[in-house]
């Protein structure tokens, strides 16, 4: 072997101070395992020429060869030069630098990829101006890279050297600085980093100095934001640098302070909300989150983007004055906040106005918000007005009309009181043909005589008469309305006057109210328009509008007409009476109305208004009122036409009695009966529906705020819709493919695969079972995602926890004592008396005479049966969804953070199905199950024709519950119709082999069953009815208690028959089924 | 009400009490009792031709009354009570009366065959066979009232079979004696259909030795002619009172487990009578005895303070 590459390089070395060869030859000896002689000869040659570069190269020579043994640890021959070449060059720039970047490299090399090394070196490089600070500063670099290397994505790394090397343009000592912060800060930010970076590299643009005070601020501030907002969030603060926000890191401080005291979950929110701010004025954002902690301790996160959107507007009309606005620094934001925070969402009090008026009303109405009957676009339009159709009562989202939130409550009480007063005193039971009680006369058969009467005369075709006459008696409000010419003006003197009866008998009825009541009517009386400026027609219903705000005194009265104001009074007085109906309402409406029409719509002249009395008008008389219309109908019959004057308009609406619509609720449970009774007469067809809309009094009133004519078709769809009426064309039965007749024929089937079972189906006609008819296909279900289980606890997580109370007070049953034991703890005093008197008596002793704790045990198996056909994949109406606000905390942090929650589940429940709804039951019971210990097994069923019965497994009822069946919720899916009978059958054969003394099967379903054969819609409905029937008979005499729950609110008709004298439960609203599910058990087994 | 305050100032806290053998207590004076249907006539009917009476019905609403009721009436013209000794007290017949004892036995679920029928006791001089309260009742030929009898050992099933079909017999096992029932005897038991459970029902072939009789709260204006004649308190209240029950009970199905009873709003009319302000007694009578749900509770506390001023 030559030594000459050797000699040759040893020679060299001897040029430089000693400290390089004494280091080289303690190197080489370590070397020479790594690489090959020609190899170490290249290394020894790269040695020399480190040494080579300057004068005081030979340091870095001199550390080249103390790191290399350990660095050709690392690195293959290649790479190793490569990283050697990378120390000769720094070392030509700088020795110091070099010898930086030697020591640095044993630790790097290891952790860094071999084509990264040349990066990282040029990055060390990159901060070298060749002054000394700036050698200091890359020396620096090089000192810290280990760390940095070893917890950063190499990626970061040059980002961050990039922002260093800017900050050094500005001050090096910032930058030395911000580069040993920037060590420790950095890993432990995580994937927001980039964010930060981004962020910091914007700073270093401009207000440089900052970026030191962000590395010091940064940890502490981001650990307040929510994971997965604090990129946005930084992002957020690179957007406000750039336009030119100087204070950074108060915004990262101040900022993240904001964001970590509103409630969980909102911080996206209050994001999207900075964000759309700064849009529209950068500068107004730290003002808002700087004031925001203490506008949140004010409002609720709703009411805030009421005073964010109008702090938003005055920013975009005065930028300072909006600034002011978010700095709490004005008038404007300060009552604003006042107003808002005494206002009362209905969200919050909707649980208890539900309840408030399904006692009064004795109905299970619903308490809905007003946005929800506009949505469904059937006539109601205003956002802001209460009304009801008659199964809901429809309030404003939010009052705030009073300085705190009792008065607004009270508010609320006293509109959904009126409402609910329409249904509990029979405003919307107008019967035509009912007689008044306190009018004797009765005046409207007459005039619908003299009305029908008129028409033929008017040579109308007889043909279209009749089907005018068909369609207006339709209800018996449209019946009655159609008396009038004027039918406007006949509607809104029937709606005040019916008012007037109603807010009587309210005061008569629940005096508690009265004060409230009295207040609400003072405020809208002081809202009225000023009589005096109105025609005469609308100024007398204006008077009556007034008396029945509880106003009589002082009212002014055209003095011309004084004897017909005091003829209003007195009609109006015979309905402030606790006896009065609806009925006597229609009377009064039509003698106001005989008054008024007779009268010429013109303005009286200011000085013709005298100011009255009308608290006692005195007694109505028919015979004056008589006289009153003959002298009337001879002054118009002398003065020729009448109804000259102002065209007619209507008043305006008196807002907490809000929006009434008798016709419509008529017409409405109208469809809806005929809906249920099919058969009976010809049902409402879609152009006879909107003929009857296009007359009625209580649109036409809506027509001026839209174009609603155009819509009438859109309307009548969907008032269809909502009566439940199948849209046209679609033939019953349609849907399930052709009818097989066929299905009936065919005989016993046979269970040919494994997991099969055939069963008998009773057929009431044969009064027998047809023997071996069905086929039951036993399959598992698949297995999907455990996270809709683990979601669906999460979501319901307050209602869980009310559950499993629940279900925790079984448990102290089992722990009592149980006296006249065979065996046990101790003897039972009384028993062994009695035994031993029996005993001196010669009388066979009872030899029970033990207690024992602890000794029933509940035993309990049940199977669950959950209808998977097709039909539970109906979206639920959402109006029909009732939330649950009984868990609403008092404590306003808790709630917004209980709203939030809930509003992020309102727009889920957008697409939610029944399917879906028992699903999450399914979850629930689970949970409540495996509380108490009960035996229980979860099955789905579905299925085509009788040979294709599918039976699902979610949870066999011997099995033990486990991850796979979180899975199998999952994959609860509407699949096809239901057989019920042999789905319970099947179930029965589950329970049987179980020998616990108390079994249960629950029958959770969502409609009639029906399959192909089974029951065909309008055809054989009984078949399956009947047959479901027997087999819950069977279960019955198997000793199982079936019980059957169903969301279909049309269950009554049929559950009746399907279950006899055993348990079910009609669900009239869906959405309680999670919650009811788990209690109905509990009472079942309790 | 105002009498029996001026009786114990008369006596000056003299105890009140009387004691009564349980088979001759009798219902000394009219109970007050408001017909609602033909209950009258039908139990009058199911007496005279032996015919066990089942009671149904929801809680408090009167048919513990009705039976006290019906065993005064029956027992009509009135019988005298003279207090004899100290407390002890025997009732004497009057010509023309029929002695119609009444027995109630409240059910509970650890109530034996043998706390009904009887039992041997030890005493110092050996044993003693002591008869038990439908024992003494089937001799005495009173109406034994067994209220809510779900609750009940089902062995007690034993005894009712044979007492409620023509037998009329109670076998009495351990003294080895059957118990031919007494001419007036008669078996009258009450259940609540609303606490139904899967694990506690009537049998059928227990129900079914029955005439059922079912009650409910009576109707609004007779509700109020009750509580008004019951609690003393003005007809005004009593009327809203009995509104209120009527508007409670529609919440029944929506979360109230039970509607206010006839009891309650009684009660609440008492307190009124008492000068308690109205909305406070319906709070305490009514409210919260209804519900621990706090909405619940709010709820009808919302329709109280909008009937009551």
């Amino acid at each position: 072997m030559s030594n000459a590459p050797f000699d040759e390089i040893e020679s060299e070395l001897a040029k430089f101070p000693p400290a390089v060869m004494d280091a080289y030859r303690e190197s080489a000896e370590a070397m020479e395992t790594s690489f090959s002689p020609e190899e170490l000869a290249l290394w020894a040659k790269e040695g020399s020429a480190i040494a080579g570069q300057t004068v005081r190269s030979w340091e870095s020579a001199v550390e080249y060869f103390r790191v290399c043994p350990q660095v050709a640890r690392s690195l293959a021959f290649p790479s190793f030069m490569q990283w050697a070449r990378c120390g000769t060059y720094l070392s030509q720039d700088s020795p110091a630098l070099a010898v930086s970047f030697f020591k640095a490299s044993p630790a790097i090399v290891s952790n860094l990829r071999p084509q990264y090394i040349p990066r990282w070196a040029g990055l060390g490089r990159s901060l070298y101006k060749g002054t000394w600070k700036s050698s200091t500063l890359s020396a620096r670099f090089f000192e810290v890279s280990p760390d940095m290397i070893r917890s950063l994505p190499f990626w970061d790394v040059e980002v961050f050297a990039s922002l260093i090397e800017a900050l050094s343009y500005k001050s090096y000592d910032i930058a030395v600085e911000c580069l040993t912060l920037g060590k420790d800060v950095l890993p432990v930010m995580g994937r927001e980093r980039e964010a930060f970076l981004a962020m910091c590299r914007a700073l270093s643009d401009g207000n440089w100095r900052e970026v030191k005070s962000c590395f010091e601020v940064a940890p502490k501030a981001l650990q307040q934001i929510e994971e997965g907002q604090t990129s946005r969030f930084l992002k957020l603060g690179e957007r406000l640098t750039k336009v030119g926000i100087r204070d950074t890191s108060r915004f990262l401080s101040d900022g993240s302070y904001a964001l970590g005291q509103v409630p969980q979950g909102s911080q996206a929110h209050i994001l999207d909300l900075c964000e759309g701010l700064l849009a529209v004025t950068p500068e107004a954002v730290p003002p808002f989150l700087k004031s925001l902690d203490g506008v949140m301790h004010r409002v609720t996160i709703n009411q805030l983007d009421t005073w964010f959107h109008h702090g938003v507007q005055l920013l975009k009309d005065n930028p300072e004055s909006g600034i002011a606005f978010f700095k709490v620094e004005s008038n404007t934001s300060e009552s604003l906040l006042e107003t808002l925070s005494s206002s009362l969402e209905l969200d919050r009090v909707k649980g208890i106005v539900r309840l408030y008026c399904r006692a009064l009303s004795g109905s299970p109405i619903e308490a809905l918000s007003t946005q929800e009957l506009v949505r469904r676009n059937i006539g109601w339009v205003d956002q802001d007005t209460a009304t009801t159709d008659g199964t809901k009562v429809f309030l404003p989202p939010v009052v705030d009309h009073y300085q705190n939130k009792e008065q607004n409550f009270s508010w609320f009480k006293v509109v959904a009181t009126h409402q609910v007063a329409h249904l509990e005193f029979g405003s919307f039971d107008y019967d035509f043909d009912k007689p008044a009680l306190l009018f004797d006369e009765e005046r409207r058969y007459p005039l619908e005589r003299e009305l029908g009467a008129q028409q033929v005369n008017d040579d109308v075709l007889v043909g279209d008469l009749e089907a005018d006459g068909q369609t207006r008696a339709y209800t018996d409000i449209g019946r009655f309305l159609s008396l009038f010419e004027n039918r406007r003006l006949a509607f809104d003197l029937f709606t005040v006057l019916e008012d007037v009866r109603l807010d009587y008998r309210i005061k008569v009825e629940y005096p508690g109210i009265r004060q409230a009541a009295i207040d609400v009517q003072a405020q809208a009386l002081s809202l009225r328009p000023e009589v005096e400026d109105l025609p005469l027609q609308e100024a007398l219903i204006e008077l009556l509008i007034r008396m029945s705000l509880d106003h009589f005194n002082n009212l002014p009265v055209p003095v011309d007409f004084q004897e017909e104001a005091t003829m209003l009074a007195r009609i109006l007085q015979v309905l402030r009476d606790a006896s009065a109906n609806v009925e006597d309402t229609a009377e009064a409406t039509l003698r106001a109305y005989e008054i008024i029409s007779r009268l010429e719509n013109e303005t009286q002249p200011e000085d013709q208004w005298e100011p009255e009395d009308m608290e006692e008008p005195g007694d109505f008389s028919e015979d004056e009122f008589q006289s009153l219309l003959d002298k009337l109908q001879a002054s118009q019959n002398s003065s020729g036409d009448a109804g000259e004057g102002d065209p007619y308009d209507s008043p305006e609406p008196v807002d907490y009695r809000g929006d009434f619509k008798p016709e419509m609720v008529q017409l409405l449970t109208k469809l809806q009966m005929d809906q249920n009774q099919q058969g009976e007469g010809e049902p409402l067809s879609q152009e006879m529906l909107e003929q009857l809309l296009q007359d009625s009094a209580e649109l036409e009133l809506d027509a001026e705020q839209g174009d609603i004519n155009n819509s009438m078709s859109t309307f009548a769809q969907n008032i269809m819709k909502e009566a439940g009426v199948p849209p046209p064309n679609s033939q019953p039965g349609q849907g399930y493919g052709p009818l097989l007749h066929d299905d009936d024929q065919g005989g016993e089937l046979e269970a040919r695969e494994p997991k099969t079972y055939v069963y008998d189906e009773w057929d009431f006609r044969a009064n027998d079972y047809k023997p071996r008819w069905c086929v039951v296909k036993e399959k598992t279900l698949d297995e999907g995602d455990p996270a809709f289980y683990n979601d669906s606890l999460k979501n319901y997580s307050t209602l869980l926890s009310h559950i499993k109370r629940q279900f925790e007070l079984i448990m102290p049953e089992t722990f009592r004592k149980i006296y006249r034991m065979i065996d046990g703890e101790d003897i039972d005093l009384n028993a062994a008396l009695e035994a031993a008197a029996d005993i001196r008596m010669k009388v066979p002793p009872d030899e029970k005479i033990y207690w024992r704790r602890n000794k029933i045990e509940r035993d309990v198996s049940v199977v669950f049966l959950l209808d998977m056909s097709a039909s539970t994949a109906e979206a639920i109406d959402e109006g029909r969804h009732t939330v649950d606000d009984r868990d609403a905390p008092d404590d306003p942090v808790e709630y917004m953070v209980w709203l939030r929650r809930r509003r992020e589940g309102l727009v889920r429940r957008h697409y939610k199905r029944i399917i879906d709804l028992e699903k999450e039951s399914t979850a629930l019971l689970i949970q409540a199950l495996e509380s108490i210990g009960d035996n229980y097994g979860i099955y789905g069923f579905s299925g085509y024709g009788r040979e294709n019965v599918e039976f699902y497994v979610i949870k066999d009822i011997e099995e033990n519950f486990t991850e796979r069946i979180k899975r199998r919720i999952d994959k609860i899916t509407p699949l096809h119709a239901t057989r019920m009978g042999s789905a319970i059958r099947h179930a029965i054969t589950k329970l049987e082999n179980q020998d616990s003394p108390t079994k249960i099967m629950f029958l959770i379903s969502d409609g009639r069953p029906q399959d192909r054969g089974y029951s065909r819609e309008g055809v054989e409905k009984e078949y399956a009815v009947h047959d479901t029937h027997m087999a819950l008979l069977e279960a019955k005499r198997k000793d199982i208690t079936p019980f059957c729950l169903t969301v279909d609110k049309a269950g009554h008709d049929y559950l009746k028959e399907m279950c006899g004298d055993m348990g079910y439960e009609v669900l009239g609203d869906i959405w309680a089924l999670p919650e009811r599910l788990p209690m109905l058990y509990r009472q079942l087994t309790a | 009400m105002v009498e029996a305050v001026e009786s114990v100032e008369s006596e000056q806290n003299e105890p009140q009490f009387k004691e009564y053998a349980i088979e001759e207590f009798l219902v000394r004076s009219e109970p007050y009792y408001r017909p609602v249907g033909d209950e009258l006539e039908l139990f009058t009917a199911a007496y005279n031709q032996h015919i066990p009476v089942l009671l149904k019905g929801p809680t408090g609403c009167g048919k513990t009354r009705f039976v006290e009721y019906m065993a005064w009436r029956l027992g009509r013209p009135m019988t005298v009570v003279r207090p004899v000794d100290s407390g002890r007290a025997a009732q004497e017949l009057r010509e023309g009366e029929v002695r119609v004892p009444l027995v109630t036995i409240a059910c509970h679920e650890d109530l034996t065959a043998s706390d009904l029928v009887g039992r041997y006791l030890l005493d110092s001089e050996g044993t003693r066979w002591i008869d038990g309260p439908m024992t003494r009742a089937v001799k005495a030929g009173a109406i034994l009232y067994l209220d809510e009898v779900v609750e009940a050992r089902k062995d007690t099933t034993v005894l009712i079979h044979p007492l409620t079909d023509h037998r009329r017999i109670l076998p009495v096992e351990k003294t080895g004696q059957i118990i031919e029932a007494d001419d007036r005897f008669l078996l009258c038991i009450s259940y609540n259909p609303h606490y139904q459970s899967a694990l506690k029902d009537l049998k059928h072939s227990t129900r079914q030795r029955f005439i059922s009789v079912e009650f409910d709260y009576p109707p609004v204006e007779i509700e109020a002619e009750i509580v008004e004649k019951e609690s003393g308190c003005s007809s005004e209240q009593a009327a809203s009172l009995a509104k209120l029950g009527e508007k409670v009970r529609n919440l029944r199905d929506h979360g109230l487990a039970e509607g206010a009873s006839t009891r309650l709003l009684i009660y609440a009319g008492r307190l009124m009578t008492e000068g308690i302000p109205a909305r406070r007694a319906c709070q305490v009578a009514i409210v919260w005895t209804l519900t621990d749900e706090p909405e619940l509770q709010r709820s009808v506390e919302e329709v109280v303070s909008s009937i009551f001023e």
